[in-house]
């Protein structure tokens, strides 16, 4: 495997675990003896990470080897996605162009899903801003589903349990970054702390101009793009060109 | 074709509560009115009474059985949070119960106006009341909550439902009546089934009126917003998927062909003062009228609601 360890939050991850049992007992003096200054006061203050990915779709080549990599990490079932590539074609013959946008949830600052769960099953993790289901106790009752303007959710066919895209957090809880950044062979993914000024993700978003998708329904994504086409099909009765835009999913239009 | 993650038990839910709520509030409000319904009030409010829950269970039983895994329906009453389906949920459990308690006030071969259980029956009247209204008002709530269904994204959706549901538990007690207290030879008993199928009918007129409005401004605001909601309501405006059946089961059969037959029915008592007389075949077509258009309305706005997306990208 071709992991991009991010040393930095490794290290991190283990002062945190050290400092982590260490404080139960007692606090700030303790750490600071254990681990160095400047590590200890981030710790003790509880510093929360705040993860977001910026997908640059000029270098996606819509070769869809993020929702096979993320396919093969879950398992997914048949007929549902966490993570996919929509391919969106526009124009008339001879001014023609075709635009790869890959898709995910946008683990978003206001999170629809979680409003409306009503069993508390999905909620955004404080430590990084992830937002997760609780399958022991998620009902299946497709609120969330409903809710969430991305067709981010799913109900897992096996599990019966509402489904969706947790940023890998399995890898990225160990330093790694979530499978579909891991695969994509054009580079086009960059996964970090967007609270982090010095983060890669945090450069790429004060250099680029960058787009989140339906911005105007407030839910403030943490998912953004460089170049990308948010063309849609409700444009098709606007103009003199025709949008035709292929999910690759179950249901094949897009909503 | 859009993935329907709420169907048929979800849509069934939606107007069997609503009926059942309906009935039971109704049932209540009867009970406790003071005049008006006369002699027939404990009589009316009987019908909604005993009517009422068994709706409102019917349709919890086939929205918990739709989840698949019934018993996870208990992970509902762990918490209470501010989403419309958990606070419904209490509101939902808690007026089976109440409902079902209210319902066997009027079980006693002894029971009647003024009778030892008439205290708790007043009572539970009063708490059924709130409650049935919360009931048939958060469906509405639910549906209207989320940005990413523009269709649904209305407040004045929760109105529509509750009068959608008053209107069909009206319906019912209605159509209970016709079987169950039209048969009387004694004058007294058929002039107290005359009186209360007048104030019935009143009611009922003056609910599908007000839905009638409520639909209207639905209809306007869809039609004088632009972007998201424009696109949406185009589903029901003519030409849209759900057009034939919103129009023709909805609106015509389900509102204004029971509003106007009402209304011809009331005026005459209503304004000058003539003599209100119940015609049998009327009394049966109307309530079902209602009833069908109280379904469809659930249908083509569950439906319709999910095949229609945010505009733009």
């Amino acid at each position: 495997m071709n992991d991009k360890n991010n040393k930095g939050t490794s290290r991190r991850g283990f002062v945190q675990k050290l400092v982590g049992g260490v404080a139960v007992a007692s606090a700030a003096v303790t750490t600071s003896v254990l681990s160095s200054p400047e590590t200890a006061s981030e710790s003790v203050k509880g510093k929360t990470k705040s993860y977001g990915m910026l997908i640059d779709t000029r270098k996606c080549i819509g070769c869809h080897t993020c929702s096979v990599a993320c396919k093969a990490e879950f398992d997914v079932p048949l007929g549902v996605t966490r993570s996919w590539v929509e391919y969106t074609e526009k124009g008339v013959y001879p001014n023609v162009s075709r635009h790869f946008l890959p898709r995910l949830c946008n683990h978003c600052r206001h999170p629809q899903c979680v409003d409306v769960c009503p069993t508390g099953a999905t909620y955004k993790r404080k430590q990084d801003g992830i937002v997760v289901v609780d399958s022991g106790l998620c009902i299946g009752c497709k609120y969330c589903v409903q809710a969430c303007p991305y067709d981010a959710r799913f109900l897992n066919p096996v599990t019966g349990v509402a489904d969706k895209c947790d940023f890998c957090i399995h890898r990225v809880s160990k330093g790694l970054v979530p499978s579909c950044v891991n695969s994509c062979i054009g580079g086009a993914r960059i996964f970090g702390d967007i609270s982090d000024p010095t983060s890669e993700i945090s450069r790429m978003l004060a250099t680029n101009p960058t787009t989140v998708l339906r911005p105007g329904k407030g839910t403030e994504p943490n998912v953004y793009y460089i170049g990308a086409d948010h063309s849609d099909e409700h444009e098709n009765n606007r103009g003199w060109y025709d949008v035709r835009v292929i999910t690759h999913r179950t249901p094949e239009e897009r909503r | 074709m859009h993935e329907l993650n709420w169907g048929l038990p979800v849509i069934a839910y939606l107007f069997l509560a609503g009926v059942g709520a309906g009935a039971v509030t109704v049932s209540g409000s009867v009970l406790l009115r003071k005049g008006g319904f006369g002699a027939s009030r404990f009589a009316v409010a009987r019908c909604g009474a005993l009517i009422g829950p068994l709706p409102v269970m019917l349709g919890t039983f086939l929205i918990v059985f739709e989840l698949g895994q019934p018993f996870r329906a208990l992970n509902l009453f762990k918490l209470i949070n501010l989403s419309p389906m958990s606070i419904g949920s209490w509101l939902l459990g808690v007026f089976i119960v109440l409902s079902l308690l209210y319902a066997l006030t009027y079980l006693p071969p002894s029971a009647g106006p003024g009778d030892r259980l008439s205290p708790i029956r007043r009572g539970l009247a009063w708490v059924c009341v709130p409650f049935g209204i919360g009931v048939a008002l958060y469906t509405g709530v639910m549906l209207g909550a989320m940005p990413a269904r523009p269709f649904w994204n209305s407040p004045i959706l929760a109105a529509l439902f509750v009068l959608s549901a008053l209107s069909s538990g009206v319906a019912c007690i209605i159509l209970l009546g016709v079987f169950f207290r039209r048969k009387s030879s004694d004058p007294t008993i058929r002039a107290d089934y005359e009186n209360s199928s007048y104030m019935l009918v009143t009611s009922d007129a003056m609910l599908l009126g007000g839905e009638l409005l409520v639909v209207f401004l639905f209809l306007m605001f869809g039609h004088l917003t632009i972007g998201d909601v424009r696109y949406a309501m185009a589903a029901i405006l003519p030409g849209g998927q759900l057009a034939g059946m919103f129009w023709g089961l909805v609106v015509l059969i389900g509102l204004l062909i029971p509003f106007f037959i009402e209304l011809f029915q009331v005026v005459p008592k209503l304004i000058y003062g003539r003599e209100f007389r119940t015609v049998v075949a009327l009394e049966v077509a109307v309530p079902i009228a209602i009833l069908i258009g109280g379904f469809a309305l659930r249908y083509v706005i569950v439906i319709a609601g999910q095949i229609t997306a945010p505009s733009a990208l």
